[in-house]
């Protein structure tokens, strides 16, 4: 191996791989392969299979490839390194090609496969959606963007630390108390023991509920009518008597107010959804056929040495 | 399912109005608020989380999960929080940051450098292979330049930095531009995450382990950043796996003797360290309290890299280095270890797990599923089953914004929890009656006549200092056991700690002799791996007055919240897979809260009132002289030693057997308690007869892998010895027991 091939340059622990002619041959397609698309996407003439040809614009990306990793241009003699290494890469290459190495090869499969993924995501990240077609779009699948619906509620408390399990039975008998009583929307402390955070809770999220209460609570309280004593309801806390004020429901905001969210949302969806078609479209290509994997028994199958730690 | 909807939406709406006028949300609480976040987690942009297989989530997931989104877990399930988060701050390793991922990245500028070959994952083997290879240009500081050039590196910080910004919400949920730097030097764990107060003024690139591993220079760094107005604080985490460096006491990172200048600016760039998250604990450890009953949870004894060393325990633990930090206040003038405290996770996973109920393990593949969990089989030498549940953070702050969360951590008015959300509150003050906590807007007055969590009592003299402590239960979690004050104090460079219990659920009654309050008991069914709140309290509340005080002493006071028994994570696990729990690891967890300490500094006055043991350099002054190792062999060897603390006025002898051994044989005149018996000549350590050696004109005990020194010195016809670790005093008449 010449001396100034790039290759050889590289530490020790390298030189391995360099010795397995098969991973040289694969780390060859490789590199070629990602070189071939993403770079040069017009300048190669149709390919012969005797024919190498290497453009300007070919050793210009051999050069800068070089210079990020030495933070210096070549010199001449390692440009000519560089050169004669790619010709050989290709040489190579096309003759692993030709004797089938890169058919049942685990390794170029998935690095393939891993490529055409890509690509799939980004043709679609490329395109910005017109206004009408967001406005559409929202119109659709506005419920994802619904604001959460806001609660106002007072709340009699009872307390397990002071009740024990009588605690549920005094709420109940409250309750009874309150449903008699004409003055009942004035409630306050005269009923139930005192509660270590507030009394009344104005305009909050099922999460500022639920971050005081429990989630459960905060969903109970949602389903609520309000304007009457309800309850017993059980807490994280205890249990409680809820009066609902109002409840302002959860919903969908006007365009205009989340357009930018909107324009995100959408660009990412895009993205996934790109994916998968471009995989289905591909898909629909093949007829697939395989055994259920209910059919294999696995029970026998002893798994692989645990590699050394250090 | 519309419920969980409508939380979903909450976090995405806000995104949509960052820029137009954020402050219109925020909503100012004189009285502050909690406000529970996460300062520690990793996303497919750390080198090692995507190695471990999470190769698809990043910090746009990590936020989406914090604000109650479902996203996958590397292993391929969905996950989501049960609480959704006000705050995070994700922290990617700065080294090699996103470099893994994007040369894995067909389409990225990295993946065409020749170095992304060896960068590419494309087998099972090649996971342990580049993480060996990453991680030891990391320790070994031999980076790989291609990696870390401004272009590369710098490419992913903006990204980082723009993400965090994406996701503010001011007012609804906080984020912080962060980062870890990852110094392991000799598999001892230095690690620190970096939280910037705003994004405006980050640096091009963070300060990684890359340039330097020791932390010193870490601070001057941050010093720089914020003489340049971009204001930034460190959290120290895994104290519990430094192997004794993250607290040291007599020389820093670089060996050189600690002074108050290195004191001064660790405490102004680190204020606050992690307590627990799921490479376990690091509040104390049995072999330093041994009177603390509480002090066994999540104990993990290990190194990173699982070599097979017993890490150093002394230095390693928070409890301890509050204890030497009034010390070294009371010698340097400065304590370098005025620490608040926040709970918090280390997950490589993008998602959390703070919940015994809902664990599904920190690192990718290697503990992602519950049969490998339980398999008892060790990745890097380390039994999955050992590790904890998340931890988490409390912060108490006027509003959910940068500025505010950032300010109460720099106050240090947060606490951490064993991932639930206990809700504690500490204050101390002098003018504190006994009803002071019975209003309703006690904690008004709490404010305004005292300090809270993380601060300073005033200079006073004549009293001893009252403290107000209060917790409510997590309403998704156990009840309440206990609130505990832990007090630590030093005199003479030696250093002490009680634990009180000041407030209980249902009807106990404390020991009359300790003051020990009984267990709370326990509802846990074991094979249903369930529990009951049938014991316990949703709230609790004490006015508390340190009953011991010396008003010469320094000392600190924090508040410790334990749940009832519930069940490990491990036998959760266990019942679902229908096995038995794992052996080597407690079948329930008392789930906990744990403030940052209030301070106490005794003013000039009182500390010359204060009676105190000889110094060292007082004794040289006098004309003493140190004992040769001739002169030591004469007097110990094959003798018993009287041996007077003079700190604590407690006698002890102790035999300097022939053998090499030692052993105490009498203490204040009675047979030695358990714990008093692997002592060099104070109490602390547990321990059995321990071997001694003399030697460069001292006598050298080993203890918990830590060697203690002990120096004699004659002046005149008297003996007086200094222990290392003891900050100059010599604390120890010694007299021979005539044979």
């Amino acid at each position: 191996m010449p001396d100034d091939h790039a290759a050889a340059r590289r530490p020790t622990s390298l030189n391995r791989w360099l010795r397995e002619p098969l991973l040289l041959f694969v780390a060859a397609g490789i590199v070629l392969f990602a070189g071939y698309s993403a770079l040069q996407p017009a300048a190669a003439p149709e390919e012969a299979p005797d024919r190498i040809e290497l453009t300007k614009d070919d050793l210009r990306q051999l050069a800068v490839a070089w210079t990020a990793q030495w933070k210096r241009p070549p010199t001449m003699q390692e440009m000519q390194g560089l050169i004669d290494g790619k010709v050989r890469e290709e040489i190579l290459y096309r003759e692993a090609l030709a004797m089938g190495l890169d058919r049942d090869d685990t390794i170029v499969k998935r690095r393939l496969a891993q490529k055409m993924e890509f690509l799939a995501e980004d043709m679609s990240a490329l395109r910005d959606p017109s206004t009408d077609e967001l406005k559409a779009w929202f119109a659709a699948s506005g419920e994802r963007f619904a604001l959460p619906g806001r609660v106002s509620f007072r709340h009699l408390y009872f307390s397990p630390d002071r009740r024990g399990s009588g605690t549920v039975h005094a709420a109940t008998a409250a309750l009874r108390e309150l449903e008699s009583s004409p003055g009942a929307s004035a409630a306050t402390g005269a009923f139930g023991d005192p509660f270590m955070f507030q009394w009344f809770y104005g305009d909050r999220s099922p999460k500022e509920v639920a971050d005081v209460f429990g989630a459960e609570f905060a969903h109970r309280v949602f389903a609520l009518t309000p304007g009457s004593w309800q309850g017993p309801i059980e807490s994280g806390l205890g249990w409680h008597l809820v009066w609902v004020d109002s409840i302002a429901p959860s919903r969908v905001p006007a365009f205009d107010e989340v357009e930018p969210l909107v324009r995100s949302e959408w660009l990412d969806e895009q993205r996934a959804a790109a994916k998968e078609t471009a995989f289905e479209a591909m898909r629909a290509r093949y007829d697939v056929f395989v055994p259920a994997a209910s059919t294999l028994d696995v029970s026998g199958i002893a798994a692989p040495q645990e590699t050394a730690s250090r | 399912m519309r419920f969980r909807a409508a939380l979903l939406s909450t976090a995405l709406i806000g995104a949509a109005f960052v820029g137009e006028s954020p402050l219109a949300f925020a909503q100012q609480n004189p009285e502050r608020d909690v406000f529970f976040g996460q300062t520690h987690v990793h996303t497919s942009w750390s080198f090692d989380a995507y190695i471990f297989g999470n190769t698809l989530t990043g910090p746009e997931e990590a936020y989406k999960y914090a604000l109650g989104e479902p996203i996958k877990h590397p292993a391929g399930y969905m996950v989501q929080i049960k609480s959704p988060l006000d705050f995070q701050a994700v922290t990617d390793h700065s080294e090699y940051a996103g470099t893994v991922r994007l040369a894995n990245d067909p389409s990225s500028a990295i993946s065409k450098l020749p170095i992304a070959e060896k960068l590419k994952v494309k087998s099972k083997e090649d996971i342990q292979k580049i993480y060996l290879w990453l991680g030891t240009t990391i320790t070994k500081n031999e980076p790989i330049k291609e990696l870390v050039s401004p272009e590369v590196a710098g490419t992913v910080w903006k990204q980082v930095v723009a993400i965090a910004d994406k996701y503010y919400q001011p007012g609804k949920f906080t984020t912080f531009v962060a980062y870890e730097w990852t110094s392991t030097p000799a598999n001892r764990n230095m690690h620190r995450n970096i939280i910037f107060l705003d994004s405006k003024k980050v640096p091009d690139l963070p300060f990684s382990s890359i340039d330097s591993t020791h932390p010193e220079d870490l601070w001057t760094w941050m010093d720089g950043q914020r003489e340049a107005g971009n204001e930034l604080l460190a959290i120290s985490h895994n104290a519990n796996l430094s192997d004794g460096i993250m607290f040291p006491i007599d020389v820093d990172n670089k060996g050189r003797p600690i002074d108050a200048a290195w004191a001064q600016q660790r405490i102004l760039n680190e204020p606050l360290t992690e307590i627990q998250q799921l490479k376990g604990a690091s509040e104390t450890h049995p072999a330093l309290s041994p009177d603390d009953e509480f002090a066994g949870h999540e104990i993990l004894t290990y190194l990173l890299g699982g070599i097979d060393r017993a890490p150093r325990i002394h230095g390693s633990y928070i409890r301890e280095a509050y204890q030497n930090g009034l010390a070294m206040q009371e010698t340097l003038g400065h304590n370098p270890y005025k620490l608040g405290v926040v709970g918090a996770s280390d997950s490589h996973n993008t998602a959390i797990s703070y919940s015994e109920s809902n664990f599904f393990g920190g690192h990718g593949l290697m503990d992602g599923t519950a049969e490998v969990r339980l398999s008892g089989k060790k990745e890097a030498n380390l039994d999955m089953a050992l590790l904890s549940t998340s931890g988490l953070a409390g912060v108490w702050a006027e509003e959910n914004t940068r500025e505010a969360i950032f300010a109460g951590m720099q106050r240090k008015e947060t606490f951490g929890t064993s991932g639930v959300r206990i809700k504690v509150r500490l204050f101390g003050g002098w003018d504190f009656g006994p009803d002071a906590a019975n209003d309703n807007d006690w904690v008004k007055t709490a404010y305004a006549q005292g300090v809270p969590m993380g601060g300073d009592l005033p200079a006073m003299a004549g009293k001893a200092p009252t403290f107000i402590v209060w917790a409510v239960k997590d309403p998704e979690d156990g009840n309440l056991d206990r609130i505990q004050i832990i007090k630590g104090w030093t005199k003479s460079g030696q250093i002490f700690e009680k634990v009180y219990d000041v407030a209980w659920s249902d009807d106990r009654q404390p020991d009359p002799a300790t003051g020990r309050v009984p267990p709370v008991g326990n509802t846990v069914d074991i094979a249903n791996a369930t529990y009951a709140n049938s014991i316990g309290s949703v709230e609790l509340k004490a006015v508390w007055t340190d009953p011991a005080f010396d008003p010469a002493l320094n000392a600190f006071y924090y508040a410790r919240v334990l749940q009832i028994p519930t069940p490990r994570w491990t036998t959760i696990q266990a019942h679902q897979l229908g096995q038995v729990p794992p052996s080597n690891v407690p079948l329930t967890v008392q789930e906990r809260a744990w403030s940052s300490p209030i301070w106490y500094t005794p003013s000039d006055d009182a500390r010359k009132s204060a009676t105190r043991s000889v110094m060292v350099a007082e004794l040289q002054q006098q004309g003493a002289v140190a004992l040769d190792d001739a002169q030591l062999k004469e007097l110990v060897v094959g003798k018993t030693l009287k041996v007077r603390n003079t700190a604590t006025g407690q006698a002890f002898e102790i035999l300097y057997g022939t053998d090499g051994r030692r052993l105490i044989t009498n203490v204040d005149g009675r047979q030695p308690e358990a714990g008093e018996l692997g002592d060099v000549l104070h109490s602390g350590e547990l321990g059995a007869p321990a071997f001694y050696e003399i030697g460069n004109g001292r006598i050298t005990t080993t203890l918990g892998n830590a060697p203690f020194d002990v120096t004699v010195y004659k002046l005149a016809d008297k003996y007086v010895a200094a222990r290392s670790s003891e900050f100059g005093y010599a604390n120890y008449e010694l007299e021979p027991v005539a044979p």
